[in-house]
């Protein structure tokens, strides 16, 4: 009697034994699974992110030798402006130091270069007003107007978080600064330059451009006021 | 006395698991799909910390948001819970690190922590202390759950047996 309880006792224990094997066992295999899994869903990632980049883009008239800005003015100072057309800041900027530059620009003292990024597409709903706006840029450099362009743009900047200009809008800002030419609203609606937007942005970023408006004098970055680029360009001649 | 509270504590325990767990797939969930939709933003965002080149910079911001998605998912369905949790640490502990390396460094940025990211405007002061805040208590809350894994309501209990408790009684009983 006692005997065959300690055998029913033994033969209990073994079988917990086996089932906590078990158990183990296939907790290894999930925790396995699952590390495997989430390394694979970076993996996944990273396809999709090569996947969506433009294999290849068109530049604009009047783009600089690396094609991602656009020559405003021959001088001898280089003055590079990053700039993203829904960035409030960016309309601060033009607004205050316009005048400064357009001066300096006339005085033949710069080669001022803008180079239109796209980093706030996610803050117009729907997405993307930062490169429609850019690429319709680009469509007004074709015609000889990108400086008025970019003018006529940020006084009537979209706020952010609304819809942005649509199309129909940038072609009429266009018209207002003389762009009549049917091939500039071809060009705005089939959203030529997107993708030299999407180059453009990258190219910013790999040269640690993260924000806007980034004003570079002489290859060197300036605080975005008049008096700064004024004295950096004074000190550079 | 002390028994008791350390029974309550074995008690309760499972169930803080499960809450542990929807926190860490609510808050997941949130960071990745808000980076999901732009991973070349995203690689900005990361870029932005300026601790890695940008071509790795992209890779590293690619990824993310997928590993941020999936982590949520396991965690939701409380499958692998332990090796998931620690994921979520480990990934949590980079975060840390990245935010006070930034910061020590006295760069502006925002942190991108759920979308957005990039160098902040001029006169915009960075939020370095909250996010920290925020991911330290994040990372208690994957650590505890890395401790004791075994939770209420998930994959794991279906697939294991459910949590000790209850064997743990009978032990005693004995």
């Amino acid at each position: 009697m006692r005997s065959r309880s300690r055998q029913k006792q033994a033969n209990r224990f073994i079988r917990e034994q086996l089932a906590k094997e078990q158990r183990h066992r296939r907790n290894m295999i999930i925790s396995i699974v699952a590390v495997v899994g989430v390394v694979a869903a970076g993996l996944i990632g990273f396809t999709v992110y090569q996947a969506q980049k433009p294999p290849s883009y068109a530049t604009p008239a009047h783009a600089t030798a690396d094609t991602t800005g656009i020559v405003v003015s021959a001088g001898k100072v280089p003055v590079d402006l990053y700039v993203d057309y829904l960035c409030p800041n960016c309309k601060n900027f033009e607004d205050s130091a316009s005048s400064a530059l357009d001066q300096l620009v006339k005085d033949g003292k710069i080669r001022l270069v803008y180079r239109p990024i796209a980093i706030l597409d996610q803050n117009t709903n729907p997405s993307g007003y930062s490169t429609r706006a850019g690429s319709a840029a680009g469509c007004a450099a074709d015609g000889g107007k990108f400086l008025e362009y970019t003018k006529a743009l940020y006084a009537q900047q979209p706020a952010e978080g609304g819809a942005g200009l649509t199309d129909d809008q940038l072609v009429q800002i266009g018209a207002g600064v003389g762009l009549i030419n049917p091939s500039f609203a071809q060009c705005v609606r089939a959203g030529r330059y997107a993708s030299w937007m999407a180059h453009n942005t990258d190219a910013a970023a790999a040269h640690n451009v993260n924000g806007t408006p980034t004003v570079l004098v002489a290859g060197k970055q300036v605080t975005a006021s008049p008096d700064a680029i004024k004295t950096a360009v004074t000190a550079a001649s | 006395m002390a028994q008791e509270a350390r029974l309550r504590f074995v008690v309760l325990a499972p169930w803080l698991g499960t809450l542990a767990r929807l926190v860490l797939a609510g808050v997941f969930f949130a960071a990745g799909a808000s980076k999901v939709t732009d991973l070349a933003g995203s690689g900005r965002a990361v870029n932005a910390y300026q601790l890695m080149p940008f071509e790795m910079a992209k890779i590293v911001g690619a990824a993310l948001p997928f590993m941020e998605l999936t982590l949520a998912l396991f965690l939701l369905a409380g499958l692998a819970t332990r090796a998931v949790a620690a994921l979520g640490a480990a990934l949590l502990l980079g975060y840390i690190g990245g935010i006070a390396s930034v910061w020590a460094r006295g760069l502006s940025i925002d942190c991108g922590c759920f979308g957005t990211g990039g160098a902040l405007p001029a006169g915009v002061h960075p939020s370095y202390l909250g996010d920290l805040l925020r991911d330290v208590a994040l990372l208690l809350v994957a650590v505890f759950l890395a401790w004791r894994p075994r939770t209420r309501l998930g994959l794991d209990a279906v697939l294991l047996g459910e949590p000790p408790q209850a064997s743990r009684n009978r032990s005693k009983e004995m």
